[in-house]
């Protein structure tokens, strides 16, 4: 009975309730929204550092990484790769060689770091090769005329084998996806010009477009200017084994783009057999072996294991050498307590005021109550069950809202290619698939009831407060 | 048989610097089958001796028994008990609980007291029918009139079988026809049922119909006359 009056109580004042179910819902919906796009940034950039650029554990002398000493490779690789082919929870082990040296062409030169790999093994590790960018190469194909390497965009465009020209085809590409034939017309003086840079080409641009048009469709004309011979060639410089300087002309043999600037900027991949015969290195020496793990959340528990069998060497898990991805994963938990405490307290400030309203609009009625005899605790239950009613329904709407729009977004992705440099300058994505723990609703839910039960308790104090012959006496 | 037994009775009110003695010594009782009704001017303390003898108040000085129960000893919270046991109410703004039905507002009480469902319904059918409102069952009472609203309201306060039933200014706010129908009901269930009315009121049309008259003055029984309106 005392359920029931709570309830139709919600809806004696149904555009009252219903404004504060509409607000509870839209401030549950922005939060858990807000916190899935936050959420989908840091877990594709996490996924992308442990597929693309990282994995798990790697494993390392203990000198490599302060010393560029060639010679500081580890000892007994076949011990290192015997301890993890023992351990179930390994997948996949691959060596690599790494080197650091500068590249260059005959515009630009660069410091990089070059990394010899096993292609085949590397492939069932690193997802680098689906990042290959169209038109740019075949990955290591089988044209082994030349030395290949496979670099990122970034260090392309810095050593100036990435190019813009706007062709008569690009123009006419331009006009199918959407932009408009005036503004075709006016890149038309650009035609078969070629720019060494983006910055150049937006420059010129800049000339030509307005302001607005620029903004609009700067970004699809450099899309469609972006140009790359096949087939250039970038040289590689560093010192071998033996301390000399050597090095040699590599094939461009395809160009991968991720969303993280840094890591395209000095990664050079070659084959490992090349670098090997280049820098010296005797068969089996390796600077660096990397495990994959079945699951990204045995990270913690398997890098100790590994590091108590491996004495003597640098045993490093993804999260020690990108300590600021693991410092932002570390904490999406409080930021999680944050974002909640906001939506809990907007949810509660909403009831507490919609409450004491309800409350103080039915002073007589509740006089009466107790006048008949409903006693302080049922009054107090009856006040509980309206506000949790109030919270629950708005809750549960904001969920059932903030769900469909997630589940859409996570299958179509939000676009911020507007800010792309900004984010991919810290690694980030500017593609987000919004994603949200099912975990994460239900503690919502729980800690909404809460708010409810706990935003109620000033409306009802006020309620057990009436005197009833004082109530009854008001208005 | 006694009811209610008021004795030397006081409530003050300190109301800044005055003092107000809006009961002033009273000394009263009512028996079984009372048909009372309580009048005076504004302010004679007709609603304060109402609130006491209901429970609703406590009073400065003397002693309240009601039912076998010494109302001074009661704790606030037995007290809430105490009405739902044995104090049926009828306010002048009716007070009834607007998002419940006339069935679900008379079976209110008998559901706080656990009757069974079967039960509850039988007394609450029974009590809508001898209000004759057993054709607004599921009526809310913003669709019923004031007249009908103040028949729930006596249905409500009769269906848990009180031992009286406190009325203050019950007709007030209805027109002569409704309140005639209510006061016909009312002597009803006084006569079938023996139940003890005490009203409070300055309807006119509720001292004629009252059996005992008592009159207050500045919180004080001037006159306490029996009528036989047989």
């Amino acid at each position: 009975m005392i359920t029931s009056i709570a309830w139709k109580n919600v809806w004696r004042n149904r555009t009252r309730s219903l404004t504060v179910i509409a607000a509870v819902t839209v401030g549950v919906f922005a939060g858990v929204f807000a916190m899935a796009a936050i959420n989908s940034s840091i877990v594709q950039r996490i996924d992308a550092a442990v597929n693309e650029e990282l994995s798990h554990i790697q494993i390392n002398n203990k000198e490599f990484r302060s010393s560029s000493d060639l010679k500081n490779v580890i000892p007994e690789p076949e011990k290192v790769i015997s301890v993890l082919q023992n351990i179930p929870e390994v997948t996949h082990i691959a060596e690599r060689i790494i080197v650091r040296g500068i590249a260059s062409t005959s515009a630009g030169s660069t410091g990089v770091e070059i990394t010899g790999i096993n292609v085949e093994g590397e492939e069932e590790i690193f997802t680098l090769k689906t990042r290959l960018i169209p038109g740019t190469g075949s990955y290591f194909g089988s044209d082994t005329r030349l030395n290949s390497a496979f670099i990122g965009e970034k260090l392309a465009k810095e050593l100036y084998i990435i190019r813009y020209i706007l062709t008569e085809e690009s123009l006419g590409t331009l006009e199918e996806g959407g932009v408009p034939s005036s503004v075709v017309q006016k890149l038309k003086p650009l035609e078969n010009q070629r720019f060494t840079t983006e910055k150049k080409l937006t420059e010129a641009l800049a000339g030509l477009l307005s302001a607005r048009e620029a903004k609009e469709y700067g970004m699809m004309i450099r899309e469609a200017a972006w140009s790359y011979r096949e087939g250039s060639r970038i040289i590689l410089t560093f010192l071998d084994a033996d301390d000399n300087q050597t090095g040699a002309a590599f094939r461009i043999c395809g160009i991968f783009r991720t969303n993280n600037d840094l890591f395209e900027a000095m990664s050079v991949f070659v084959p490992e057999n090349e670098l090997r015969r280049l820098t010296g290195l005797g068969e089996g020496e390796y600077h660096r072996i990397i495990a994959r793990l079945a699951d990204n959340d045995l990270t913690d528990r398997i890098t100790p294991e590994v590091t108590e069998a491996l004495p003597g060497l640098e045993v490093m898990n993804w999260k020690e050498i990108q300590t600021d991805l693991a410092m932002i994963a570390d904490y999406m938990n409080q930021i999680y307590g944050i974002f909640m405490a906001l939506i809990l307290a907007a949810l509660a400030f909403g009831i507490v005021n919609t409450m004491l309203m309800s409350v103080l609009e039915r002073t007589r009625e509740l006089g009466m109550l107790s006048a008949i005899g409903m006693n302080r605790r049922r009054v107090f239950t009856m006040i509980m069950l309206e506000s949790i009613f109030l919270s629950v329904v708005g809750g549960f709407a904001g969920m059932v809202v903030s769900g469909i729009v997630i589940g859409i977004t996570g299958r179509t992705g939000i676009n911020l290619v507007k800010y792309s440099e900004g984010m991919e300058a810290f690694g980030y994505s500017a593609h987000l698939y919004p994603t949200i723990g099912a975990d994460f609703f239900i503690m919502l839910t729980v800690l909404i009831v809460i708010t409810g039960i706990l935003s109620a308790i000033y409306p009802a104090r006020k309620a057990l407060q009436l005197n009833p012959v004082e109530a009854l006496r008001g208005e | 048989m006694k009811v209610v037994e008021i004795n030397d009775v006081y409530k003050t009110y300190h109301d800044t610097e005055v003092e107000v003695k809006a009961v002033n010594g009273v000394t009263l009782s009512f028996e079984k089958g009372d048909f009372a009704v309580i009048v005076g001017p504004s302010g004679s303390g007709k609603t304060t001796l109402l609130n006491l003898i209901g429970g609703l108040d406590q009073p400065t000085g003397g002693e309240i028994i009601v039912a076998g129960h010494r109302l001074s000893e009661l704790k606030p919270s037995e007290l809430i008990d105490f009405r739902m046991e044995h104090v049926g109410f009828v306010f002048q703004s009716y007070n009834l609980i607007p998002v419940l039905t006339a069935s679900e507002n008379v079976g209110f009480i008998l559901n706080l007291q656990k009757w069974p469902k079967e039960k509850r319904k039988a007394r609450t059918d029974e009590m809508l029918a001898s209000v004759g409102l057993s054709d607004r069952h599921n009526s809310r009472p913003s669709q019923l009139s004031g007249g009908q609203q103040q028949r729930v309201a006596v249905a409500r306060a009769l269906a848990p079988r009180p031992e009286f039933i406190l009325a203050d200014e019950p007709t007030a706010n209805l027109d002569t026809k409704s309140a005639e129908t209510l006061l016909d009901i009312m002597e009803k269930l006084n006569h079938d049922e023996k139940m003890t009315f005490i009203f409070s009121t300055h309807d006119i049309r509720v001292m004629k119909r009252a059996r005992r008259v008592i009159t207050l003055e500045d919180g004080r029984i001037v006159s306490d006359v029996r009528v036989n309106n047989n």
